[in-house]
């Protein structure tokens, strides 16, 4: 067998693997062990590949948002924050149909501009708007879809962790990649609530959540105690971000703190519960972050088999018009999406089409949003999807099954796939800012 | 006699995956402190600490393997199991024989990682190599390796101890994780 | 004929000059010259860009034979591989990386202290890599000159952050070369260390339009090497031919490097930048209020029975030989 066929196999037994109910991360790790020893008829090898994939993917500065914001979330959340914030967004929302999602979206994108990374979202609006939405009656599945579908704007309006990669791979300026992600972030947002919508007037099922009685309006001091503690969390994470007082890392950190100290001014922390918060942090970054290893140690298995220099080879090997090269990036990346993680999508894809993009004279920045957005269709979709499996994991509730959660992230993908489609055809929405 | 012994060792483990559990929740809360200190000491001190970019590297990797053992102990590895619950229902004899299969797989692959890693950490003991920058701040590389081989051999032996005892998901509801059920 | 099969490794993308430059220099050169005997054609795989290892990981790489050639990025690993920090541990001496990159590779073969470092990670020293002809100041505001520099924080990497120890007050800030332009316009620094390519690639101009020209110097950051095990399968043709091509290599690249620099600083005056002089009794002020990092590195060396002392000054004085000679001594204390 060939290395190609050893490395398509591959892709073909962790999708069973994965659905036969294997641990994810096993599941990788284990198919690229034998495919290389396969591969190479050298066991050794093997091993010395995942010695290294192991030692350095964990070992990774920015990484330490991860669980910096997984703590800030679970804080705000046990302190009562989220419950706050949802009363008062949701007051007018009420007797719209999918209110609750609509505020959801329009939190998730403020929350966005405060989080490089999807997880972090995911974590915080399964924590703070899903059990709203379940109080409320709704879908569970339609409750997590919301959830994992504007989990995605957190990788898209800046900062974003994802950004900063592809600008490396691309050699384009940081600036600049930040300024092109901020209008398709907020056209995806708004994309988001039109769907809501739709999905409430034509599928009020899937939506559900019942009618609340009037109640009555809250008093201005009311809102504001309600709201001022979160505004001054936004503030000093956005604010630190945007004056420069701190990195993503440290925003990460500094927001911890603060809604540590906002949490013990409200009496609404225990000691117990703050070690809980502390434990269920480990948990999820210890779950996140050795996935992205075994992710890595696939993505280096599949260079190994040679495959993205393959496909080099067989792209450029035809000419081809705009959209044609366009479909099929993006169906790669679909394809890509369902196993890889978002940054191995696109440090596989980049330079695999990087000298044709540059050969038909198109603009790189405008690249990198398409890639960003296409490759974090892959969170939401099947059976490996990044954002949905932070949901799983951080809801912890036996009635919401991963399934439920992919179905409910489903529609929100389709959401992303017309956005990403827009976005492909009209360059100038990702150019304008810069 | 060896239902005790495994009781014993299942006990053990049990306890080892929750103090290592332990020291990676301080490891959170260190990265907390110090990020915040480094913060406070540029911004007000213009004096930034020197380190803090190894020390958050250094944490990241603590976080992750010294909590991996107690996510493998109460069955938070991601896994999409609706497969396996399907099939519980029908066939629970089988199920249970095909979780021991995948806990079985498991226990091989963090077996192997702590096997390939567990010479590395000697090797670096040995030559006490260091990453950063010389007179501005070094971190040693051998805790990295000993975290990453512990934490996966630790995790090994909660998989075996699963594959032994057929308790895949001892209890359903797992908040608060680590208090023992009451009822 | 024989075809020889050989996976070169990189954890950066194809892009960057030092690999781009080994797929459209090295490679061909050594499939031209192998052709004219015909008795040898090589079979390249290429890997780059995190496909199988990142930056840092080339070296375990090539140790554990993932590739069989890889581009060691030497400044990652200043405790396996310490004689390659001679060139950043020596600044205000030479701004030529043709001369610098010659002198750190004849180092390597009349010194054995080089290749034993490397062949401790199972690897064989092929050639050395300098990318860049100096480290500059870019800053956001306007400065007269180095005093200006007390009391500001300066982002840098690696073994610039201990320049700053030169200047009263001034506060090094540790960052990756991507995120330089977003520290320098949100303020978490003032100014930042860089070189004008990079400087230029990530439009430094349009948040640090100052370029005080401080010259620290060329700094060697690349080590072609091969794994061991599979240099010993090699037959010694293709070994001969590795081994010239390797020489030719290193001065192509550093030739480009020192082209580049110059359309680069052509660049950001272009792009809104502007170069402020930094007169020579200022660099040796400065210079001299550093702490002898160059001894302390010699030290280093002799501590580990390596000739430290001599391969510093045999160092500078090929740089001397070359005509360049630095504000300070660095042999002296
Ligand atoms: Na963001
Ligand atoms: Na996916």
């Amino acid at each position: 067998m060939s290395p190609i066929e050893i490395g398509l196999i591959s892709v073909v037994a962790i999708i069973f693997l994965i659905y036969s109910g294997v641990y994810i991360p096993i599941a990788l790790g284990t198919v690229s062990l034998v495919s290389i020893w396969l591969m190479r008829d050298n066991f050794t090898l093997s091993l010395n590949l995942l010695k290294v994939a192991v030692g350095d993917s964990a070992m990774e500065y920015s990484f330490a948002t991860i669980p910096l914001f997984t703590f800030m979330g679970l804080i705000v959340s046990k302190a009562g924050l989220g419950k706050d914030i949802y009363e008062v967004m949701t007051m007018r929302f009420r007797k719209v149909k999918g209110g609750i999602g609509m505020a959801t979206v329009g939190a998730n994108a403020v929350f966005a501009a405060v989080t490089g990374s999807s997880i972090a979202s995911a974590s915080v609006f399964t924590k703070v708007s899903v059990p709203q939405m379940l109080a409320q009656d709704y879908n569970p599945r339609f409750a997590v879809g919301v959830v994992a579908g504007s989990s995605v704007l957190g990788m898209i309006i800046p900062p974003s962790a994802m950004l900063i990669i592809y600008s490396f791979v691309a050699e384009q300026s940081v600036g600049d990649m930040f300024l092109a992600g901020v209008i398709p972030g907020i056209m995806l947002a708004v994309a988001y609530v039109g769907a809501i919508w739709f999905m409430g007037r034509f599928t009020p099922g899937f939506v559900g959540g019942r009618v609340v009685e009037d109640t009555e309006w809250m008093s201005r001091r009311e809102i504001a105690s309600k709201t001022l503690p979160t505004l001054g969390l936004i503030t000093v994470v956005l604010g630190g971000i945007y004056t420069g007082w701190l990195t993503a890392v440290e925003a990460g950190a500094a927001g911890g703190l603060v809604a540590l100290c906002i949490a013990v001014a409200r009496r609404s922390m225990s000691l117990s519960t703050f070690w809980d918060a502390l434990l269920e942090t480990g948990h999820i970054t210890a779950a996140i972050l050795f996935l992205i290893t075994a992710a890595s140690i696939y993505s280096r298995m599949l260079g190994m088999a040679g495959l993205p220099n393959q496909l080099q080879d067989m792209l450029a090997g035809n000419e081809a018009t705009f959209w044609v090269v366009m479909l099929l990036y993006v169906l790669l990346m679909l394809f890509l999406g369902t196993l890889l993680d978002t940054a191995s999508i696109i440090l596989i894809v980049v330079p695999l089409f990087l000298p044709m993009i540059e050969a038909m004279d198109l603009s790189l920045i405008w690249f990198g949003i398409i890639t960003v957005v296409g490759a974090e269709i892959g969170l939401l979709t099947p059976p490996l999807g990044i954002s949905c499996f932070v949901i799983k994991s951080t809801i912890n509730d036996d009635r919401i099954s991963l399934m439920d959660v992919f179905m409910g992230a489903l529609p929100f993908a389709f959401v992303m796939l017309i956005a990403l489609l827009i976005l492909i055809q009209f360059p100038i929405l990702s150019l304008a800012l810069i | 006699m060896l239902k005790t012994m495994l009781n014993g060792l299942s006990g053990v483990a049990n306890k080892m995956a929750i103090i290592a559990n332990a020291a990676g929740t301080l490891c959170v809360l260190g990265l907390v402190v110090i990020l915040n200190v480094d913060v406070i000491a540029r911004g007000v001190f213009n004096a930034p600490l020197k380190g803090t970019y190894e020390i958050v590297q250094l944490s990241v990797v603590f976080i992750v393997f010294l909590q991996l053992a107690d996510v493998v102990r109460v069955d938070r590895l991601t896994r999409s199991d609706g497969f396996l619950n399907v099939l519980h229902k029908r066939r629970p004899k089988l199920t249970a024989n095909l979780r021991r299969i995948i806990n079985a797989v498991s226990a091989i692959f963090m077996g192997l990682v702590a096997y390939i890693m567990f010479p590395e950490f000697l090797h670096m003991w040995e030559t006490q190599d260091f990453f950063g920058v010389p007179g501005v701040f070094t971190a040693p590389w051998w805790p990295i390796k000993l975290v990453i081989a512990s934490g996966c051999a630790l995790s090994c032996v909660i998989f075996v101890l699963k594959v032994i005892t057929a308790q895949d998901r001892p209890q359903l509801v797992r908040i608060p994780e680590h208090k023992e059920p009451t009822t | 004929q024989e075809t020889i099969s050989a996976v070169v490794i990189d954890g950066y993308p194809a892009r960057s000059l030092w690999v781009q430059e080994f797929t459209d220099f090295f490679i061909p050169e050594v499939d031209r010259r192998l052709a004219e005997t015909g008795n040898y054609v090589m079979d390249w795989q290429e890997n780059y860009g995190g496909s199988i290892v990142k930056p840092r990981g080339v070296l375990e790489g090539i140790q554990l034979g993932l590739g069989d050639i890889g581009i060691v990025t030497t400044i990652f690993h200043s405790s396996k591989l310490p004689s390659q920090g001679l060139a950043a541990v020596t600044p205000f001496v030479s701004s030529d990386a043709r001369a610098v990159a010659r002198a750190i590779d004849e180092i390597a073969r009349e010194f054995p202290t080089m290749q034993n470092e490397f062949a401790a990670q199972n690897q064989v020293y092929l050639a050395t890599g300098v990318v860049l002809d100096s480290y500059q100041v870019f800053s956001v505001n306007e400065l007269s000159g180095i005093a200006d520099l007390e009391g500001l924080k300066v982002a840098g990497a690696g073994m610039n952050l201990r320049y700053l120890e030169g200047i009263e007050g001034a506060a090094g800030v540790r960052g990756g070369l991507t995120d330089f332009y977003n520290m320098l316009q949100t303020g978490l620094v003032d100014a930042a260390q860089l070189w004008p390519e990079a400087a230029a690639t990530f439009k430094i101009s349009e948040v640090a339009p100052y370029m005080l020209r401080t010259d620290f110097g060329a700094v060697n950051s690349k080590t072609v090497t091969v794994n061991q095990d599979y240099w010993n399968a090699l037959p010694d043709e293709v070994k001969e031919v590795l081994q010239a091509v390797a020489i030719d290599y290193r001065d192509h690249l550093a030739g480009i490097a020192m082209d580049i620099a110059a359309a680069s600083e052509a660049e950001y005056i272009a792009s809104g930048g502007t170069i402020i002089e930094v007169s020579e009794e200022d660099r040796a002020a400065w210079a001299n209020a550093m702490p002898n990092i160059a001894l302390e590195l010699a030290e280093t060396l002799n501590a580990n029975g390596e000739p430290g002392t001599e391969m510093l000054a045999a160092y500078l004085a090929k740089l001397e030989a070359a005509g360049f000679v630095g504000v300070r001594d660095w042999t002296q204390p």
